[in-house]
Order: C-alpha cells, then structure tokens, then sequence
C-alpha cells in the first residue's frame, strides 16, 4: 500500500515488498477463479511427473548401476535403459567394471599442453631400499579393475587410495627381500608377480572390491647419484665380451694359418722323399750305365777316370814337388808353405749347391 | 484460513517424520541415544525408526577408515636411524564403545597413530636393520598389528594392519650407501675386465697350444717321410752298387778328390809319386 502513503514522490516507483504482494493478491484471485482445489491438484501432479521422470536412467556399456534403497542395496543394474524409484527413497551409484584403470607409483604422467606427455619421476615414491641395502629407483605401472561393486562403493573408503598405499607396501616388502641386480636384471619378473600377488592379498583383505591385473615394473634403475658407476659395470661387461672376441679373432687366425704351415711342411717332405728316390734310381741308373763300359775294358777304363780325374784337380791346385830325396824324407821343415811365399790363403767356403753334375749327390 | 491448517499439518509432519525415520547407508552405522543415554546400535542399512525429538542418532563410519601417520625415525636393534612411514587400517567395530572413548574419527587417528608409533618403536628396536627391509617385514608388521589392536579393543576400533610403506635412511646416510654403491660396482666392473683378460688368455693359449700341436705333428710326418726318402734312396743305391763295390768305391774316391782339391787347395807331392812315373822317364813303371 505504499501508493497510499503521501511522503514520496509521484514518479517513484512503488516499494518491492508493495510489488510481492500486489503479485499474491493477484494469483490468489485467479486461483480462486479457477479453483483452489484443482489448482493444488495440478500443481502437485505436475511435481510428481516430474520427480517420478527423475528415475529414469542409462547404464553405460561396462557399467553397474548399485541401487540403494533407504541407504540399503536392493539391486545391481546392468548396462541399458533402467528406472529406479527416485531420492530420497531410492538412489544410484555406477561403477565401471570393464575400465583398466592405472596407478601410478614413482612417476607420474604429465600432460603438457600441445605436446608429448612428459614422465615426470617422484622420488619419494621411487627411492627404496634392497635387500642387499642398496637404494634402487623404481617405478612401477599397476592396472587394476572393479571387481566387486558393492565392495567397492561401500567397504573402504577411498579404495583407489588404498590401492596406492598398499602397492608401495607390495613393491617395498618385495624389494626389500630382493638384490639390486636381481631386480634390475633376471628379476623383474618376478618382482612384478610378487609385487601382485601381496598387492591383490592387501586389497582383498581391505574388501576394496579391486582387482589387480597387472603390475608392470616401468624403470628399475640406480639412483642418479651413482647412475655412472652402474654404466661403467655396463661397459666393463662390454669389454669383457670385447676382450674375448679378441682373443677369439687371434685363435681364428692363428690355428688355420698355422694348419697351412703344417701342410707346407709335410708336402715339402713329400716331395723330398718322392725326389730322393727318384734322385737314387737316376744315380743307381747311372752308375750301372758306367759299369757296364768299365766291366767291357777294366784296366783301361779305371785307368782313363784316373787320369781324367787328376787333370781336372790338378788344373785348380796349387802344386808343389819335392824330390823326397833332397828333403831327407821329412816334408815338415818345409811348412808352412803358403806363409814361407807370403801368399793369403782365402776363406775356404762350403758350397753344398756347387755339385751339379756330379756323380753323386749327398 | 482453511489452507494455513493444512501447510502447518504438512509441515509438522514432515518434521515428526524427519524425526522418527531415518536412513542408514551401507557405509553407516548408527548408535541411538535417548537423553544423552545409549539406546542402541544399528549397522544394518535402510529405514529406522526412533521416538522423535528424545532419541538422537549417531552415524559413524562402517568402512574401512586409514590413518597414515608422517614418516618418523625409530632407532634399530643394530643401532641404525630409520625413517619409516607406515600406515593403519582400522575400523569401528563397536560404535558406543568409540563414541564414548574417542569421539570421532579425528580422535581415534590420534591415539591409533600413538599406539602405533610406540608398539613399531619397540618392535623395531628388536630387530636389525637388514631383517626389517628385508624377510622380517610381514612378521614384525603383524606383531605391531595384532599388540595395537588389542589396546585400541577399548576404543571399540579393530585394526585391520599395520603396514610400513616406506623404510628409508636418513639424508646424511644416504650419501654413505650412495658411496659404498659405487665402490661395489666398481669392484664389479674390476672383475668383469679380469674375467675377460682371463678368458681372452685362455683362448690365446688354447689358440697357441692347438697351433704348436699341430706344427709337431707336421714335422713329425714331415720326419716320417724324409726318412722313408732316404730308407727308399738307400736301397735302391744298395741294389746298384753291389754289382761292382770295388769299383764304386774307386769313382767315388776320385769325386771326393775333386770334390774337396780345389783351387785354393796346396798339393805337395813328391816326385816319386805314381803320378809323376813319367815325368822323368817314358819307361812303363815296374
């Protein structure tokens, strides 16, 4: 009723309140036109279409739908179009159950924005001791699923934080009792069945309703801090191989060669005896080719080699006659010759080669 | 003023039935208490019912709950510092007992964290260092679990497990490990080189040995048939020579005459030699 007080100005507006209740008078006179019981009618049947509408809902492909009742679970719903009563007497939680979904432990993936995502380590999470007191950095990949929705959604809270905890407790107890070089090498495997199997007993000891469905081991590697002393074994293992690929090159080399050697040897002496023999029967061949001439004219034969043998020395030699007579029958006051006439004797050489054409051949 | 009679009636039912009705999750339970007084314990879910205004529920957690107390230092039986982060699970098993102890969840993570910290000091005080890494995890975690959770019985909480998350050194020891880390791998690296040498020796010397054998057994053969040459040589000659041995001993004396007089050979000959028979008269030698 503000337009009837007379402290304000004509071109004022009226005061909100004056509004509110011009608008009630004015709804409350059309209800009663249309009457008041009819219009309540409608009114709440229009909200109880639209609440009971409200309990319509999809299952997704790889989805239980729980439905609880006044708090309890009364079903479990699969993918499709579905209806509940709706709130507060009935209500809904979807689980995915077919989802592989990751934890990650040691490291995180990042995402950077337009670009490659980037695998940022945390070392409070990958830094743990062996059972050989040694430190290794670890990072491990575990992917796990609902198995149990209701255990899921009702038994612990915050399963997926659970799941977390429980894998450094699995990783840890399992590493703990493991050498650096057994998990960095020939024990992953086993490592990551272990890590597993302790995880999956956690967690259904928990009832989390998860199910591991692998736990995949991503770096086992040394701390950065000592990371060169690891390469450097790494390398040493390349020498090793490397020092015996040499020594293996060596003996490749060197057996056939000296297996060539021995061949030579032996086809050189092969050769010698073939040679030999037939070096004798040429000298035999010969001999009797002489003896035959000698055996027709003895005397005169022995004679004529004699005497051509002594031509062909004693036109090399030196000679010097001395009448035994005048010497008195001792030829050594006469010695040494060669110096008495001052004449160099000159090395006397050995020539074995220089037989050619000879009779014989030693 | 008929429809204010009928609001006001919607309304005060409405709270009679907020009142006396009353839901419980799966994740609930719910103690009732009348004037301040325990009435009862419901942990099944769904619909209940409680005298209105007089009684007045308590939900509290059915689920799993964790506490996860900050990493703290423990001392080991062989005197090494430890840094341990370990969590609890536990769970509320008898609602007023918890209600009446520890009040809420805050309250019980308080006193679950000190029982915890005290029992894995003392548990771990027992043990040495490389048992608590290593075999000795489980049994000392369960030890812990089953003496805790036999003190928090009284807050009405039952303790699931007590699991070390993490066991770690100190900063300043850590450098220590890094240290000695290093000094084994080098020692590793040493050995792989010498394990290398010593191989790479072995197959030289194999290599050396096979190639020596394998020259012996030539010159062996080689040996074999030099001799089988000569043997073969001697024979032929033998059969050759004995036709005439006389004879063969007489041209083989001049060639070794010739053979050994060379020219830088002195002869020294005397005039009675058998040689010179003509050099002093043609008469045929007596």
């Amino acid at each position: 009723m503000a337009w009837q007080t007379g402290g304000r100005g004509r071109g004022e507006p009226p005061p909100v309140e004056g509004v509110i209740w011009q608008k009630l008078r004015e709804w409350g006179q059309s209800l009663r036109r249309w009457g008041l019981g009819k219009s309540i009618g409608i009114g709440i049947g229009i909200v109880a279409v639209i609440w009971l509408l409200s309990g319509i809902y999809i299952v997704n492909p790889g989805e239980v739908a729980v439905v609880r009742q006044f708090g309890k679970e009364v079903a479990q719903v699969g993918p499709g179009l579905n209806y509940h009563i709706p709130g507060p007497i009935q209500s809904k939680s979807s689980v995915n159950m077919e989802q592989i979904r990751r934890a990650e432990i040691g490291y995180r993936t990042v995402k950077v924005l337009r670009g490659p995502t980037k695998h940022e380590p945390r070392l409070v999470e990958a830094l743990m001791l062996t059972g050989d007191e040694n430190i290794a950095d670890i990072q491990v990949l575990v992917q796990y699923r609902v198995k149990d929705a209701s255990e899921f959604l009702f038994k612990v809270k915050d399963p997926e934080q659970a799941l977390r905890a429980a894998t450094e407790v699995a990783l840890r107890g399992v590493i703990g009792s493991t050498t650096i070089d057994d998990a960095m090498t020939v024990g992953r495997p086993r490592v990551e069945a272990e890590t597993r199997d302790f995880l999956q007993r956690l967690l259904d000891n928990y009832q989390s309703g998860l199910q591991v469905v692998e736990v995949k081991l991503q770096v086992v590697d040394a701390p950065d801090a000592v990371k060169d002393a690891f390469h450097e074994v790494v390398r040493a293992l390349e020498d090793r191989d490397r020092l015996m690929r040499e020594a293996e090159g060596y003996a490749a080399d060197l057996v056939p060669k000296s297996r060539g050697n021995a061949e030579m040897e032996i086809k050189a002496a092969e050769a010698y005896k073939e040679a030999r023999v037939r070096q004798a029967q040429g000298d035999a061949a010969k001999f009797l080719e002489v003896l035959e001439e000698y055996q027709k004219a003895k005397d005169v034969t022995r004679e004529r080699l004699y005497l051509e043998a002594i031509e062909r020395i004693l036109a090399e030699t030196e000679i010097f006659i001395i009448d035994p007579q005048s010497a008195g029958g001792n030829l050594l006051p006469l010695l040494p010759l060669k110096e008495m006439m001052e004449l160099e004797k000159p090395e006397r050489t050995l020539d074995k080669y220089r037989d050619d054409g000879k009779l014989f051949r030693r | 003023m008929k429809i204010w009679t009928v609001v006001i009636g919607v309304i005060v039912a409405l709270v009679l039935l907020n009142q006396s009705v009353f839901m419980i999750d799966e994740t609930k339970q719910v103690v009732i208490t009348q004037m301040g007084e325990y009435k009862r314990t419901i942990d099944k879910p769904g619909l209940n019912i409680k005298i209105p205004f007089i009684q007045t529920t308590h939900p509290f957690e059915k689920r799993v709950l964790v506490s996860d107390a900050p990493p703290a230092d423990y001392l080991t039986l062989d005197k090494k510092r430890l840094v341990v982060d370990s969590y609890t699970r536990w769970q509320i098993v008898d609602s007023i007992q918890f209600y009446k102890t520890v009040k809420n969840e805050l309250g019980a993570k308080a006193r679950i964290d000190g029982i915890v910290f005290s029992e894995l000091r003392r548990e771990l005080a027992a043990h040495d260092f490389k048992e608590i890494i290593g075999v000795q995890r489980e049994p000392i975690m369960e030890t812990v679990a089953h003496r805790a959770s036999k003190i928090v019985t009284e807050f009405g909480i039952e303790i699931i497990d007590v699991r070390i998350k993490r066991v770690d050194l100190p900063k300043e020891v850590q450098a220590s490990v890094f240290a000695r880390m290093e000094a084994e791998r080098q020692r590793i690296a040493k050995k792989y080189r010498a394990e290398g040498e010593e191989q790479a020796r072995i197959i030289r010397a194999q290599a050396d040995k096979e190639a020596t054998i394998i020259l012996a057994d030539a010159y062996k053969e080689s040996r074999t048939l030099r001799g089988e040459g000569d043997a073969k040589a001697v024979v032929i000659y033998a059969a050759a020579l004995e036709q005439d041995l006389e004879f063969y001993s007489f041209l083989r004396t001049l060639e070794a005459y010739e053979k050994f007089l060379s020219d830088e050979t002195t002869l020294v000959l005397g005039t009675d030699s058998e040689l010179f028979k003509y050099l002093e008269s043609a008469k045929p030698a007596k």
